[in-house]
């Protein structure tokens, strides 16, 4: 095990150790003993950025199941880095805020800190896995420890449900993707991603190309909350705010995006993959943009403007897989795109992670997240405004923060769409741009009322349970340094992040594209001229403006879209519908009565026989071995039958006991007829003695009820039971016409009295050749025995059982 | 010959004709028993090396030569699910001292729970196709008698279901049997292999091979022939539902797994095609049945059937790989059921009551349970490193080789529906508000916790340590995919 792998899996193995320093140490706040870790482990992936700026790439085996070629393969580029900087980044924050925003007496901080080193684990697995198998592991990992933070208040019903929600649709899509990987493995016969990436150009007129890329794809989208799979993220909102900044904004929900630009390398080659990226997320991002508008839960805003700014990314990762198709890097018009995807990724990361914490200060400084009940509160809480507007502004693509510059290429990306030729892209191309402009207008809204709606406006202390004041400062630490980074970036962009970190992951992206000696040249310009992007920009502030003045006026489009067809309602409806239905289909043949499965088994037993016969044309009818039938057989034969139905329509136990005792009496002459006289014996004292005992048993039974004395005559039940006889009449018929080798009874014949020393062969069968079998059926006798002496005597029954 | 393979069968069946003598000494029987299965789970890990190292073993009894007598064969598939059927009795064994009670401890519970384990392990080793069904009456007789033990009303209303049931089915396997030996005038199965092989299955062996389908399955509870399980295991208390549950079950899928890989594997386009349909029919009426009720028995019954489902897919694609995950998946089924349904009795023992809606946040109190309740629950649907997953992923791997598209996808979402339905049982029984429940007090939470714990562990293990275990299960795979290895073991000694 390599010192990478130790640092994957440290936070998993502190987790171990958490719940002892919460029993230990009570006084002291659980979350400073965790706080170091992932600051020492972003330091040592911050050592690493000298390396992959050079685009070397680190790699570490750690053997797990060799013979199936799943080995934790632990391998750092420059995209595992950048992702790996933003958890334990973000991780050290958002620790460090939680410290202030839970309580150590009232909540339960040893699960809380429990589950989210787990997920910091898991998620440092997933980005930095090469092996599809061990990142799968980690994938789903992240799901239920997102699982157990979004259910971190128990108690509550939203709480459960939101959990449930977002554990169902993301463990979907997870599975999906195992799909999706088991079809790459059969593809390439690897798991590794290095190695399939290799193969990428033999596999992409392969069959399954194509259903491996839907799988895959649904794994990403679902997690990384892309329409119409965003639904899980709102609900995920019930989780500890510190636990939304982090996973449900920064980190867990990138995992999509990660995985889309993992493998853009192998799936990029078909124009399938850049048509839904591109598509699924220019719609994530209109629509995300256009409910946040009308939401008034302040985590409720960010949830849905999260969920477009991941559309935003991943659309830009799909026009960018486009660069695939033209040859270098150096008049690439599309790896702008995907730059402005990595970008905007660290951008989105800073200000969205500072919003969340500013909400989850307003929250628990104001007892509400409801901006109906919040405004003013800029004199209260002076520097949380401050942090807020930064965030927000960013947000909203205004400068001098780095949002704006991420949003300028992101439109420069979108424009570039319009220069596509490929895959039909023509038809719809100019839809891109237009899609992008609106969606960046609704962001501007929202933007907007986040920051006035809360600070500014009527000051209304009749609607908040506390008096506001200003967040301690322990908790205005993390957000502070994620503003300034807000700041820092937009001047300083190119000397800290170009080369250091966006370069890298680009190679990371796109290797086929570099050859020896290049390389991706990363410029990021604060002013380029009067270019159609800056127009956009201004349009969208001016509309922005507009909108957001006369918002009263124009919300009630909100109501157009029927509520029945929400996906939300949809979702309910299918969990209800399915058990309530599942409920009921099983209950409709589950009916509790012997008879019904009886007609159920039979039935099949019939149709699949006669079935089985008919196909296989193995009726065989063959006579030649067969010895005459005299009179005598058929007498008894006759017997035989009129008996056994005598007894299904006796009126009496008695009678149809004394029947059932004639039947076997009449089986027993058979054995006379055919020369078997000890068997004959045998049959004969057991009819004798099982007919005694029925009789001893159902003289304690009261007498037969006449239920009604014209019994309905049933046809199915007659039917069936006839069929079966048939079956297994005609089935004996061919069985025994088909005799295709020499019986092994010859062997006892031969063998009975010289081998074994007995005269009487069926004797020494049962206690010499097959002694064995004797031995177990008298256990059979001997358990019954003890059952039946058990159920007579021990009576258990409670009043309050069934 | 080796005399080794039949301690499994022997130390139970002493050790239950010795306790008979014994059963108003309730402490006699508790601890005799325990270290006779500690026995038997040593003499299963002896076997289980012995196989590997030295190949497929078998003993003709009373030195009679195959195919003559009866001869007992032990491939590494039948070892390893002897071992696993020992350790889960085990398990349950210990967790019956503190729930199933003295009265029925005195009325000869030992004794019948070591003979059910007699008819397991004797139905996993025999290699005789009648033998398998002295067996399978041997189990039978001890399960009839565990379910109707104690005599409640809900108990003797479905053990005379269960017993119908099974009588029926054992009619029709000594028919069955009867045909078979017809047609092939032998009872060894690796002779019945070898002349079958002979002649090439012609459509009368065909026609057998469906009857004896339905005769497993109605064991197996594969769809349409379940129909009797879900109110019969509803019946008997939390033990002997884990041993049912984890065991009894698998007794049927593992007789299919062996007919259809032994016997009647010359028309697979007919057999492998209607045990596949039939596969992937019960599993979807096991998810359906399982995210149907509110009732925690249930649903973790409904989930019996869909493991069997997915398990008896593997078999059907008959490759190496789905062969493989099939054996992976069965054992790790047998141990994670026993674990679910010896959680579900621990619930039931803190609340008196079966019923989901019920009961509420019990993990305030009972975190133990909760977590080794979710590790259990993540294990059964299939979620890395936990023991249920490499089976699934060999089963879909083996499913998309043999272009089984459908079959392989229907398998991986089911995944989705059984975590569906047993996270339901987490989310609302042991999260959501605290309650206060009448007898809690009185139920050994602690001393019951410790088999699922054991199984828990062993599961982790199992996912964890693959690369250890898998040479053993490949061996078994090969033995599946190589019929003339169990028949040149037997007959060529």
């Amino acid at each position: 095990m390599s010192l990478l792998h130790l640092a994957i899996i440290a936070p998993l193995l502190y987790a171990i150790l958490v719940p002892l320093f919460y029993k230990s140490f009570r006084q002291i706040h659980t979350g400073w003993f965790v706080l170091p870790l992932p600051i020492i482990l972003f330091a040592y992936f911050f050592s690493y950025i000298s390396t992959t700026r050079h685009q070397a790439i680190v790699m570490e085996t750690l053997n797990w199941i060799p013979s199936m070629g799943i080995n934790f393969t632990a391998k750092v580029d420059g995209l595992g880095l950048l992702f790996a900087l933003l958890i334990t980044g973000i991780g050290s924050l958002v620790i460090l805020y939680s410290i202030y925003y839970l309580s150590k007496t009232k909540e339960k901080l040893n699960t809380f800190y429990t589950y989210l080193l787990l997920f910091m684990g898991a998620m440092l697995g997933v980005v930095l896995s090469d092996n599809l198998i061990v990142m799968y592991a980690f994938w789903e990992l992240t799901s239920f420890s997102s699982f157990l933070l979004i259910g971190y208040w128990y108690q509550r019903e939203k709480s459960r449900y939101g959990a449930q929600k977002s554990m169902i649709i993301t463990v979907f899509g997870g599975l999906a993707m195992l799909g999706g990987i088991i079809l790459l493995h059969l593809m390439t016969g690897s798991f590794s991603i290095t190695e399939i990436i290799a193969q990428a150009h033999d596999i992409v007129n392969h069959s399954l190309f194509i259903p491996a890329l839907l799988c895959v794809l649904l794994g990403a989208f679902t997690k990384s909350a892309q329409f119409p799979f965003h639904i899980w993220l709102p609900d995920a909102m019930e989780a500890p705010t510190p636990v939304s900044a982090y996973l449900h904004s920064a980190t867990m929900v990138k995992a999509g995006i990660y995985l889309v630009a993992r493998l853009t390398p192998v799936f990029a080659v078909d124009g399938l993959w850049v048509w839904l990226v591109a598509g699924f997320g220019i719609v994530t991002l209109f629509w995300g943009s256009f409910s946040a508008v009308k939401q008034t839960d302040l985590k409720s805003i960010l949830a849905f403007s999260t969920v477009s700014q991941l559309g935003l990314i991943m659309s830009l990762l799909g026009v960018g897989a486009a660069a695939l198709h033209f040859p270098g890097v150096e008049d690439n018009l599309y790896i702008v795109a995907t730059t402005a995807a990595v970008f905007h990724l660290i951008n989105h990361a800073t200000f969205k992670g500072s919003l969340f914490m500013v909400a989850g200060i307003v929250d628990h400084e104001t007892g509400t997240r409801d901006i109906r009940k919040l405004g003013g509160l800029m004199h209260f809480m002076p520097i949380t405004f401050t942090i807020a507007i930064i965030g927000t502004f960013s947000m909203a693509g205004l400068p001098p923060f780095n949002g704006f510059l991420s949003k300028e290429m992101f439109f420069t990306g979108m424009l570039h769409v319009l220069e596509l030729d490929l895959f039909n892209f023509q038809s719809v191309a100019i839809l891109f741009p237009i899609i992008a402009w609106i969606a960046s207008v609704f962001t501007f809204i929202y933007s907007m009322m986040l920051v006035f709606k809360t600070f500014t406006g009527k000051h209304q202390p009749e609607k908040l349970d506390k008096k506001p004041h200003e967040a301690p400062i322990g908790m205005l630490i993390s957000p502070t340094i994620l503003a300034s980074l807000v700041i820092i970036i937009f001047f300083f962009s190119n000397s800290l992040l170009s080369e250091n970190i966006i370069e890298p992951a680009l190679a990371a992206i796109f290797p086929g594209l570099l050859t020896e000696g290049t390389g991706f040249m990363v410029h990021i310009d604060i002013w380029h001229g009067f270019k159609p992007e800056l127009f956009m920009t201004l349009g969208v502030i001016a509309f922005g403006i507009l909108l957001y003045l006369t918002y009263p006026k124009w919300r009630k489009i909100y109501k157009l879209f029927p509520d029945k067809l929400a996906l939300n309602r949809l979702y309910d409806g299918i969990l209800e519908r399915a058990q309530n239905g599942s409920n009921r289909l099983t209950n409709s043949y589950m009916t509790g009565s012997i008879r019904s499965y009886l007609v159920y088994i039979f039935t099949f037993f019939i149709i699949i026989l006669a079935t089985s016969l008919f196909v296989k044309n193995a009726f065989k009818l063959d006579t030649s071995k067969v010895s005459s039938i005299g009179i005598y057989e058929l007498l008894l034969a006759l017997f035989i039958v009129i008996g056994a139905i005598s007894t299904v329509f006796a009126k009496t136990r008695l009678a149809s006991i004394l029947l059932l005792g004639a039947v076997g009496y009449m089986v027993s002459l058979f054995y006379v007829l055919f020369r078997a006289p000890d068997l004959a014996l045998t049959q004969l004292v057991i009819e004798t003695v099982s007919v005694a005992l029925f009789l001893v048993c159902f003289y304690h039974l009261p007498k037969l009820r006449k239920e009604d004395s014209r019994v309905r005559f049933k046809l199915m039940n007659a039917l069936i039971s006839v069929g079966v006889g048939i079956m297994v009449t005609l089935i004996a018929l061919s069985a025994h016409s088909n005799k295709f080798f020499q019986s092994i009874s010859q062997y006892y014949i031969e063998n009975t009295y010289t081998e074994a020393a007995g005269k009487n062969m069926v004797n020494v069968i049962l206690v010499d050749f097959r002694g064995f079998d004797t031995l177990f059926e008298i256990t059979v006798l001997a358990i019954a025995s003890l059952g039946i002496y058990g159920m007579i005597r021990l009576r258990l029954t409670r009043g309050d059982e069934e | 010959m080796n005399n080794l393979i039949i301690l499994p069968i022997l130390i139970p069946f002493v050790t239950a004709a010795i306790l008979i003598f014994f059963h108003k000494k309730v402490k006699v029987q508790r601890w005799f028993s325990a270290l006779s299965s500690i026995a038997t789970i040593i003499a299963a890990l002896v076997l289980v090396q012995k196989v590997h190292t030295d190949g497929i073993q078998s003993l003709n009894i009373s030195s009679w030569d195959a195919p003559f007598g009866i001869t007992l064969v032990s491939d590494m598939l039948s070892a390893l699910l002897v071992l696993t059927t020992s350790i889960v009795a085990f398990v349950c064994l210990i967790y019956s001292f503190k729930s199933i009670g003295a009265e029925r401890e005195k009325y000869y519970y030992y004794p019948v729970f070591n003979f059910l384990i007699v008819g397991v392990n004797g139905a996993f080793t025999t290699g005789d196709i009648f033998n398998l069904f002295v067996f399978f009456e041997v189990m039978l007789m001890s399960s009839y008698v565990l379910i109707v033990l104690g005599g409640t009303k809900i108990q003797l209303r479905e053990s005379i279901k269960y017993l119908l049931v099974n009588v029926i089915s054992s009619a029709l396997f000594v028919i069955t049997v009867a045909y078979l030996y017809s047609v092939v005038g032998t009872l060894n199965m690796a002779h019945i292999s070898q002349r079958i092989a002979e002649i090439g299955q012609p459509g009368i062996l065909s026609v057998i091979a469906v009857l004896f389908l339905i005769v497993f399955g109605l064991k197996g509870a594969i769809f349409p022939l379940y129909f009797w399980m879900p109110g019969s295991y509803y019946a008997p208390p939390a033990p002997v539902l884990a041993l049912f549950g984890a065991l009894l079950t698998k007794v049927g899928v593992y007789s299919i797994t062996r007919t259809y890989t032994l016997f009647f594997y010359h028309d697979q386009g007919f057999t492998h095609e209607l045990l596949q349909l039939l596969a992937l029919v019960s599993i979807i009426a096991g998810v359906i049945g399982a995210i149907a009720y509110w009732d925690i028995k249930k649903v973790i019954i409904y989930n019996i059937i869909v493991a069997v489902g997915v398990i008896l897919y593997g078999v059907s694609v008959m490759n190496i790989d789905a062969l493989t995950g099939s054996i992976f998946y069965l054992i790790h089924d047998m141990i994670i059921k026993a674990a679910l349904f010896l959680l579900v009795g621990i619930m039931i023992a803190i609340t008196g009551t079966s019923n989901l809606k019920k009961i509420s946040g019990l993990i305030k109190r009972y975190p133990g349970v909760g977590w080794t309740f979710f590790i259990s629950a993540l294990a059964l649907a299939g979620i890395p490193p936990l023991s249920g997953f490499i089976g699934k992923l060999l089963i879909v791997q083996g499913g998309f080789e043999g272009s089984s598209y459908v079959g392989a996808a229907i398998v991986l979402m089911s995944s989705l529906l059984v975590l569906f339905s047993v996270m339901k049982i987490f989310i609302n029984g042991f999260w959501g508000v605290h309650r206060a429940y009448e007898n809690e007090d009185k139920a050994p939470v602690k001393w019951l916790l410790i088999s699922p714990v054991i199984l828990v562990i062993l599961s982790a293990l199992y996912g964890i340590g693959t690369e250890a275990i898998l040479p053993y299960i490949s061996q078994a795979a090969e033995t599946l995919a190589n019929p003339s290895m169990y028949i040149d073991a037997v007959l060529k000694e």
